[in-house]
């Protein structure tokens, strides 16, 4: 705070000093007449008062130290969130028995693959991911054309009732699925009108049908975000296309989409691993299903029941399974974050999350 | 018919949602006043729908006096939703600030921070944390069983912290015994702040660099008022997160109910506890909306 009073104090020298403070700022490499950078610092040190003097020493500590400091920060923590999923490779091709050998802490005395093998057969990897595919990842993408179509038309439209209409989606966002998800159910069990009934349980259109609709899982929440995004675009898009005769649904599939292009890979991103994830709505609506998160929360149960015949094996020896499958689980999302991650980390000031 | 070009528009915009309101109508509005009314009966499944009695507040008289735990999660609840949500926006802004600086290896440490986004939410995690808990690798000891020593002492030690007072050194060991969980919930809030701090006009920051303001003031007069908006956001995110997070102790109860086919208790739970919630965020939105700075433009 002094020094900037004092700067604003002594006018006489302040666009000069100015000049030589924002010098100091950038990374000089090129100081003209062939001074090193340290005369030139010392040049421009003798037009300093004290407190200038001061500041830039502390600023430099700082610029020097700051490093060091930021890197043990970051490594310990990039440490704690990597350091399950070290422990889940680790897991995975070891022996059960290693888990109870104290001298292995990381590398395993014996790899293998067999708890690998064991695993998937026990989760039916390949039909499950079958199911999990067909529904989950299909969902997710309908409900990321149906979010957007919402989310346009909030964002650009003035009409009666958008306020309160705005105020649902809130209320989506708000309120937990748990608590709709029994009315939902015999929605679904009783579904259809005016007498005519069928029931749509273990169907698939009961996930179908709310995706297609825009009241999947988190809707609320992509509909905001494509609300927030499609706001940020300049509107002389859109004018652009109205004068040359576009109707409104042309240009949003013929303008808006290929410019959201960054942030529908975003939202996509958010929701495939969220149904990916989901085992709640449909543990709910299917009696039997076969979707990767379901069988990774029902491990332990279907480990004892197939794979060691109700034997009595130790938690701690059963952990080498539960992490293959939990690796199993997250592999294909994994794998795709990693080809996705240079949008999502890079784009995210376009993704439409700041309004 | 000709209509003129603003009534036109808005008759479009009405299609554009018109998908969603019908599916908000059928998929979101008639279950949430149904699962009302169920809080007010004594319900149970029958072939054709559900049937049941009024029983007025009697399923609200059984969560708060005849269930023996309700309370007290929600009590439990509501504490550890109270101390942990500023710690996650604290340490999720502090996160931001650094990987909004240009280093070597920036674009991994941001992939890494963002990796919990796409596994916490799933069974995965959930799977992680508790096989970590039972080998005692949860938290800081973590580091400690690596290096055979009480590493945290050591660092209150050499701080000269330790032994200051007792609940002190109490707090400190519970945040970093927790350190794993409130790491593993900041990814998105991460990525809203890394979001927010990516818009602030370039001309602040040169106009701070021209005045001589420290990394100290231009953090809390530059940085903290252009993402106060994105401050509210996440608290509400995390707040939403956390109590809607199927794994905490109230919707753990609601949930067993459910299972149990008593869907008139369930119900009357489920809406107390939103109401609370509703309310904290409420009262929680005012407080911060009279801080946060909009930038007028």
């Amino acid at each position: 705070m002094e020094n900037m009073k004092e700067h604003v104090d002594n006018a006489e020298n302040l666009s000069a000093r100015a000049v030589s403070l924002t010098e100091s700022f950038q990374d000089d490499e090129q100081v003209g007449s062939g001074m090193s950078k340290r005369e030139a610092r010392k040049i421009r040190m003798k037009s300093m008062n004290r407190t200038e003097i001061a500041y830039m020493r502390r600023q430099r500590l700082f610029q020097l130290v700051w490093p060091f400091f930021r890197f043990f920060i970051l490594f310990g923590l990039c440490f704690v969130i990597l350091y399950p999923l070290i422990y889940m490779i680790s897991c995975a091709f070891r022996d059960s028995v290693d888990m109870s050998d104290p001298t292995v802490m990381w590398i395993p005395r014996t790899l293998t693959l067999d708890i690998i093998k064991e695993t998937a057969g026990v989760m039916d990897i390949w039909e499950t991911l079958k199911t999990t595919l067909l529904l989950n990842v299909g969902c997710s993408l309908i409900q990321v054309a149906s979010c957007a179509l919402a989310g346009y038309g909030f964002a650009r439209f003035k009409f009666k009732g958008k306020g309160l209409l705005f105020g649902i989606v809130i209320m989506m966002i708000l309120v937990p699925s748990q608590i709709i998800s029994i009315p939902q159910y015999m929605l679904f069990r009783h579904f259809g009108a005016f007498g005519f009934e069928v029931n749509l349980i273990n169907n698939k259109l009961c996930m179908y049908l709310p995706a297609a609709m825009g009241n999947g899982i988190r809707a609320g929440l992509m509909i905001f975000i494509f609300r927030q995004f499609f706001k940020g675009l300049p509107k002389e898009l859109e004018d652009a296309a109205y004068l040359d005769g576009c109707g409104p649904f042309m240009t949003f599939i013929r303008v808006m989409i290929p410019n959201a292009a960054s942030s529908f890979l975003t939202v996509f991103l958010f929701s495939v691993v969220w149904y990916w994830n989901d085992y709640y709505v449909s543990s709910t609506f299917f009696n039997k299903n076969q979707t990767i998160a379901l069988m990774l929360k029902n491990l332990s149960t279907l480990l004892s029941q197939q794979l060691f015949n109700n034997a009595d094996v130790s938690p701690r020896e059963q952990i080498v399974w539960m992490e293959a499958g939990c690796l199993i689980a997250i592999l294909p999302i994994l794998v795709m974050y990693i080809f996705l991650q240079k949008y999502f980390t890079e784009g995210i000031e376009r993704s439409g999350l700041v309004g | 018919m000709k209509m003129a070009y603003e009534k036109r528009k808005s008759m479009y915009g009405y299609g554009f949602i018109a998908l969603w309101f019908i599916g908000a109508v059928i998929f979101f509005l008639i279950p949430v006043v149904e699962s009302l009314i169920y809080s007010f009966k004594e319900v149970s499944p029958d072939t054709g729908g559900m049937v049941g009695a009024w029983v007025g507040l009697g399923n609200y008289n059984y969560a708060f006096n005849v269930d023996p735990n309700y309370r007290q999660y929600l009590v439990q609840v509501l504490q550890d939703t109270a101390w942990k949500t500023p710690l996650i926006l604290i340490f999720s802004l502090f996160v931001a600030v650094i990987l909004n600086q240009k280093f070597r290896g920036r674009t991994f440490s941001r992939a890494v921070f963002f990796l919990p986004v796409i596994i916490a939410t799933g069974p995965v995690y959930n799977i992680i944390n508790g096989n970590l808990q039972s080998t005692g690798n949860s938290d800081a000891s973590q580091f400690s069983t690596m290096f055979s020593t009480d590493l945290l002492g050591e660092l209150m030690k050499f701080l000269g912290l330790y032994g200051i007072s007792d609940s002190m050194q109490q707090t400190i060991e519970t945040v970093s015994d927790n350190i794993f969980g409130i790491v593993w919930n900041s990814g998105i809030q991460i990525l809203i702040f890394l979001a927010a701090l990516q818009n602030i006009p370039v001309s602040a920051k040169e106009a701070a660099q021209m005045e001589g303001a420290t990394a100290w003031e231009y953090f809390w007069k530059i940085t903290l008022p252009y993402v106060s908006p994105m401050i509210l956001a996440c608290f509400i995110f995390t707040i939403i997160d956390s109590f809607t997070d199927p794994n905490n102790v109230v919707m753990g109860r609601i949930l067993d109910l459910q299972s149990d086919w008593q869907y008139g208790p369930a119900s009357a739970m489920a809406w107390v506890y939103f109401a609370i919630v509703l309310a904290a965020v409420g009262v929680i939105t005012l407080i911060i909306n009279k801080f946060v700075y909009y930038e007028v433009e």
